[in-house]
């Protein structure tokens, strides 16, 4: 049995994924802690259902919208650097947005 | 030549039926995450993950040409022969697949059919059919090393999801907001399976339609692709029906900066491989990202004895299903077209006896969850991790102002 192994896919493989997985987590995560500092830190309810377990309770959530209102009026930061901070929030969720759609276009484009 | 077309026929409607069969058993892999944290109603994220499967399946080609033109030399193998191998290869990866469903067992749809199409090839031809180097370079390597990548790749996204969000002033840290980032990561996922799991079926069928001889190029036709297409989707459709009840159970450790990680890693893993032409388990890479990312998380530890139970399923799949495939094409061998039928009667009476007594237990965690949610329970999180270098430098200086108040105060 000859056995030939493209040892390089597999790095290929490693590096392609590890790239791309810290360019969509990191940018997100960083247009997250931008929108938090532009005051509007995102509160979200789970969906509702029946069976599957909800993560926070509407009462949770209620708090939470409550203390990251407060956190917004109690800001040190001025409104044109609160409006850069979520200008910058808005760009990292593109980046994650183009890297997704780029890393598609290159499966298509090799196909 | 009647008899042969019509074995073909019966063959691609098997090979469409394990299709139905490995979207069925694979949707929770794709949507446990953003239901287990409430990013999705159960049946939004279910009709989601059909669509995505089926724009996944016309996404590459690259593992149905790794499938049709590689494992098996098919110009070894008699063309009146070869359907029945197939069918026979079948056979062991539904039987495995629906016994594995029906039991809770962690296994693989991909290995259970490429132990089946080896067990019966060896058994009906010979092992001098199958290219084991092709096997081993891109089959069994791909499935060590991908859970691992992934779960690496998890690790390291999971760390930076909460580095960046982490708050030292007990403010809203808005990691609320990777539930809604979890809605594309899954859909990711989604998309991803159909781009490697539909393509096993494609596959599979240009391989038959080679070898009888009606087609010669590796690539597969249109037709194969859009029928693998439509079914893999109503298979991930209908098999959501029957998990939602039970689907985040077993997660319910996962934070949505944690899932929105462990999503990503498992999307890009499968979707670079694929573009490589790697047939992987789906089921593996979502499961090494679940424990990559719980490993991510401060205060975390491996349970061990979990994580050997799930290692030794998907061990266990290739030979158990390969056993299968070897004794239905075994039966071929002996009986000739009377051994087809047994075969066929014998699948038919696995296939409706397992979905009958499916119908019979109650729908639990043992029996309906994802092998991905079981492998939630392979990493135990501390409820209050252990504080950050930083969040212990803070502390020393809290405590450090608040003794020199007291001494003042005292004063």
């Amino acid at each position: 049995m000859n056995l030939t192994i493209n040892w390089i896919s597999f790095v290929e493989v490693f590096v392609a994924a590890m790239l791309a997985s810290v360019v969509v987590v990191g940018f997100y995560a960083l247009g997250l802690r931008l929108l938090v500092r532009a005051g509007r830190a995102p509160v979200v309810g789970p969906a509702e259902f029946t069976d599957a377990i909800a993560v926070i309770t509407d009462k949770q959530r209620a708090r939470a919208a409550k203390a990251a209102a407060k956190a917004a009026r109690k800001s040190p930061l001025t409104d044109g650097q609160k409006r850069f901070a979520l200008v910058c929030a808005y760009a990292s969720f593109a980046v994650c947005g183009l890297a997704v759609l780029g890393g598609l276009l290159l499966i298509l484009f090799n196909h | 030549m009647e008899t042969a077309a019509l074995l073909v026929v019966l063959v691609i409607a098997l090979a469409l039926f394990f299709d139905f069969t490995n979207g069925f058993h694979d949707t929770a892999n794709a949507m446990a995450t953003p239901i287990a944290t409430g990013a999705l109603k159960p049946k939004v994220a279910v009709l989601l993950a059909a669509l995505l499967n089926l724009a996944g399946a016309f996404l590459s080609t690259e593992v149905a040409k790794t499938i049709s033109g590689g494992i098996i030399y098919e110009d070894q193998i008699s063309s009146s022969l070869f359907p029945a191998i197939i069918f026979a290869g079948l056979i062991g990866a539904i039987t495995w697949n629906m016994l594995t469903w029906l039991l809770g067992l962690p296994s693989s749809s991909s290995h259970a059919l490429f132990g089946g199409l080896i067990g019966a090839t060896i058994v009906g031809v010979g092992a001098m059919a199958i290219d084991f180097s092709v096997v081993f370079s891109k089959v069994v390597l791909p499935a060590v090393i991908a859970p691992l990548t992934a779960g690496i790749i998890a690790f390291t996204a999971t760390k930076l999801a909460y580095v960046i969000t982490r708050r030292y002033d007990g403010r809203p840290d808005g990691r609320d907001g990777f539930r809604v980032g979890q809605i594309f990561t899954s859909s990711l996922v989604a998309l991803a399976h159909g781009t490697n799991d539909a393509q096993k079926t494609m596959g599979v069928i240009t391989l038959l339609l080679i070898a009888v001889g009606w087609q010669t190029s590796p690539e597969p036709q249109l037709w194969v692709i859009f029928a693998c297409a439509i079914t893999i989707a109503l298979g991930t459709y209908t098999g959501g029906w029957r998990i939602i009840r039970t689907l985040g159970k077993g997660l319910t450790e996962v934070k949505p900066a944690q899932g929105f990680s462990a999503e990503a890693s498992t999307a890009a893993t499968i979707l670079s491989s694929s573009a490589l032409g790697f047939a992987l388990s789906t089921t593996q890479v979502a499961s090494g990202s679940v424990i990559g990312s719980g490993l991510g998380r401060r205060g975390s530890k491996v349970r061990w004895r979990t994580v050997g139970r799930i290692v030794i399923g998907w061990l266990l799949t290739l030979p158990a299903s390969g056993a299968v495939g070897a004794l239905a094409a075994l039966i071929v061998v002996w009986l000739g077209g009377w051994g087809i039928a047994i075969d066929a009667v014998l699948a038919v009476a696995v296939i409706v006896g397992l979905f009958l007594r499916s119908r019979r237990n109650e729908i639990n965690s043992a029996n309906a969850m994802s092998e991905v949610a079981d492998s939630g329970k392979a990493v135990k999180v501390t409820r209050n991790p252990p504080p950050t270098r930083r969040q212990r430098a803070i502390q020393r200086r809290q405590e450090r102002e608040q003794s020199r108040q007291e001494k003042g105060a005292s004063k």
